[in-house]
């Protein structure tokens, strides 16, 4: 059962994200609201895959992501948005993450999808 | 005629008469001297400070030359009336201090300088002093009385007397180069204008110079010739000073009619700035600049109490010098002396402030305001028109400030969506999914028409979230705002029907409304495209315009230019539909041009230069050279 990160600034979001993921199989092992606040649980937690939003308050997603790969605590990184990851360019593309989830699309289903698509394509945990 | 002109010819009656009557007395009298001489020197101070009072009221130059010649007459006069021989010598102890006075005050009439006026207040108190000592020792036979029959008799000491006079007359080694001094110390500081005018009192001070070391050793009284020949070559060379003085006054009068020849040249029209580059010439002052006083402002949009603002001929606001610039007020009025200073003399009509204009000190006020009320119509028409300019400005500023507060507003907008409603929408979604995931966990059992509807309203909350990011990315893309131009143009591309092609776009961020505008144009130009004009494939372009600085913009202004082609049916008129209107008004709005070319049947071209800091781009322009397909 992979563990799992969840990064966003709504409570709400975060909270039935975790009810989902959790009925789907996925062990949700934190939250975090923020960017500062995810690098540190990563740390701590140790989690497979990091589900992060890529607008947070103090930094944006792409960062987080650059620092969690720094640090080499973040597993799995998959980026989530209110967006399309149209509306990033080639940000999402040029991140070192496994994938985008739309937020629209959040499954424990889907999220398995992009895991399994970058684990063909790329090492996980980079 | 005047009274002060009546009052100046009885002056020039009393002037002649005292001259030629003290000539008069002299022959008569059988002193020994060039009558002529006399005669004309004097005339020549009286006709020149007459001149002086004339076209310079207010100068003290004029009465200074007239005080010269009446006391220099003093002496003559002094022979038939037996009380004068002292006033005599006396006028002609002050004689060289109103000299000195005269030169050192030329031409505005003012001493500038502290040195200056101590320099000549020595000479006038010892002028006082010689006179003093020298009234109380007058001897029986003293200087200008060969043959008086009476003379005051206080203390009468020859010897006292001669002294006393050696002494003032030997201290002119002192005095002359003290005035040559006073007169380096005063071209240092002096403007080119000044310089010009200063050029003659050189040749008068030289003279004076001379003069008095001449005077030095000179007497009327001496008996060797060559002491009375240089007391004659004195006489003559004074002749020159009022001549000096007389054309400084005729050389204002010449630049005056330099005045009717620029009221010749205004009948021509002229462009904008056109009227200070002709005053310069007129006045002789290149560095001359005219500004304009706009209308009174309305209250409410000047709330500190500015009322009166000045502005070039541009319309480019400009800070007058501190208050109490009075109208037609000279030399002093303005921003300090020596080179490079600056005095402003407004142009009036109607008691109403038309222009300053910002001058040289040492023109004449009188001229400048000649030239000034000479050029009234053409200064209130450039007024005018740099009121327009000015008023253009405004309004290019507020629509500016308008683009960019609606700009603000759909930003802020945007936000208010995405963190509020669009992130309930997407929680309910979730929520949706996990009662749909326990509804199908009960199987069989489940409500089939609750699972339906359950579906269907996901179904529902699926459109209204995918509606709202649309809504919300039309109202103003995040990209943009996150990513700059590059990416959102990346995303917009890739996200418009026709295949488009980004061939160039900057890499760095730009300044937020350049970003904003230039979006807004391709946007613009690929909805109309992919609505009106069946085209195959588009391209879009978006550089720096740093090649373009020389030949397309002639100011040298860098810009952005942005260009939209594509290969359809053409024939697209800006005229018509508001799309490619509200296009020109959003670039204008930035002060930049838009430019459609659609000739039917071969495609459309939008051109937009948009001026800016393009300079804030920190990357040249990448080549992207990847065609974005459609979705």
């Amino acid at each position: 059962m992979p563990t799992v990160l969840i990064v966003d600034d709504h409570p709400g979001f975060r909270g039935w994200a975790r009810a989902v993921l959790q009925a789907e199989g996925f062990g949700v092992v934190g939250e975090a609201a923020d960017g500062a606040a995810a690098i540190q649980a990563a740390s701590a937690l140790r989690p497979d895959v990091v589900l992060l939003d890529i607008q947070l308050p103090d930094m944006n997603g792409f960062e987080v992501a650059e620092r969690l790969r720094g640090d080499g605590a973040g597993g799995t990184v998959v980026l989530i948005s209110s967006r399309d990851a149209a509306d990033y360019g080639t940000r999402v593309s040029d991140s070192p993450v496994a994938g985008f989830l739309a937020k629209a699309d959040l499954s424990g289903a889907a999220l398995e999808a992009v895991l399994e698509s970058a684990g063909q394509g790329q090492e996980p945990g980079r | 005629m005047t009274p002060r002109r009546w009052a100046l010819v009885a002056l020039g009656l009393a002037a002649l008469v005292w001259t030629l009557g003290g000539g008069w007395v002299s022959i008569s009298r059988g002193v020994q001297e060039s009558h002529l001489l006399d005669v004309t020197v004097g005339l020549s101070f009286f006709g020149a400070g007459i001149v002086a009072l004339d076209r310079r009221p207010g100068n003290v130059l004029g009465p200074l030359m007239v005080a010269f010649a009446a006391t220099g007459f003093l002496a003559n006069w002094g022979n038939l009336i037996p009380v004068f021989p002292t006033l005599g010598f006396l006028g002609g102890l002050f004689g060289a201090p109103l000299l000195v006075h005269s030169t050192l005050a030329y031409p505005s009439g003012r001493l500038r300088t502290r040195y200056d006026r101590v320099v000549l207040a020595a000479m006038y108190a010892q002028a006082a002093a010689v006179g003093l000592v020298g009234l109380l020792t007058f001897p029986r036979r003293g200087p200008g009385c060969g043959r008086c029959p009476w003379t005051p008799l206080f203390f009468p000491n020859r010897t006292v007397f001669i002294t006393v006079n050696r002494i003032s007359d030997r201290s002119a080694l002192v005095v002359v180069p003290l005035v040559l001094a006073a007169l380096w110390l005063r071209w240092q500081g002096a403007s080119q204008g000044e310089r010009r005018e200063l050029a003659p009192l050189w040749a008068a001070a030289s003279i004076l110079a001379v003069v008095y070391l001449m005077g030095a050793f000179a007497s009327p009284d001496a008996q060797d010739g060559f002491s009375y020949l240089l007391w004659e070559l004195r006489a003559v060379l004074q002749i020159s000073l009022p001549i000096v003085f007389v054309w400084g006054l005729l050389s204002t009068r010449l630049a005056r009619s330099a005045v009717g020849d620029l009221v010749v040249a205004l009948d021509r029209p002229l462009p904008p700035g056109g009227l200070q580059a002709a005053l310069a010439r007129t006045l002789a002052d290149p560095a001359l600049e005219v500004v304009y006083a706009l209308e009174r402002q309305p209250r409410a949009e000047h709330p500190d109490g500015e009322e009166r603002r000045w502005v070039d001929a541009n319309g480019r606001p400009v800070a007058l010098p501190p208050p109490g610039v009075a109208p037609g007020l000279g030399p002093g009025a303005g921003t300090g002396a020596g080179r490079g200073a600056r005095v402003a003399t407004i142009v009036e009509r109607n008691g109403r402030p038309l222009a300053a204009l910002f001058h040289d000190p040492a023109l004449d006020p009188g001229l400048v305001r000649a030239a000034g009320a000479a050029t009234g119509m053409a200064i209130e028409n450039e007024r005018l028109h740099a009121q327009v300019r000015a008023q253009l400005d405004e309004v290019r500023a507020s629509r500016a400030r308008i683009v960019q507060a609606s700009d603000e507003e759909r930003l802020r907008i945007e936000r208010n969506l995405h963190d509020g409603a669009q992130q309930r929408l997407l929680t309910l979604s979730l929520a949706l999914h996990a009662a749909r995931r326990q509804l199908a966990a009960l199987g069989a059992g489940a409500d089939t028409a609750l699972v339906e509807a359950m579906r269907r309203a996901a179904e529902e909350l699926r459109l209204a979230i995918d509606e709202l990011r649309e809504l919300a990315r039309g109202i103003h893309p995040a990209i943009l705002t996150d990513e700059g131009l590059g990416p959102a143009l990346g995303s917009l591309a890739g996200r418009t029907a026709v295949p488009v092609t980004l061939v160039e776009v900057p890499q760095g961020r730009l300044p937020r409304p350049i970003e904003s505008t230039a979006y807004f144009v391709v946007c613009e130009a690929l909805a109309n495209l992919t609505k009106h004009a069946h085209a195959a494939s588009a391209s879009v372009r978006v550089r720096l315009d740093h090649d373009q600085r020389a030949g397309r913009q002639a100011r040298g202004q860098a810009g952005l230019l942005v260009e939209v082609r594509d290969d359809g049916v053409g024939g697209a008129d800006p005229a018509r539909g508001s799309g490619l209107r509200g296009l020109h008004d959003r670039v204008a709005a930035v002060g930049g041009r838009l430019e459609v070319t659609s000739p039917p049947g071969q495609g459309t071209m939008v051109l937009a230069w948009l001026p800016g800091h393009a300079d804030h781009a920190q990357d040249h322009t990448a080549r992207a050279g990847a065609a974005v397909r459609p979705r």
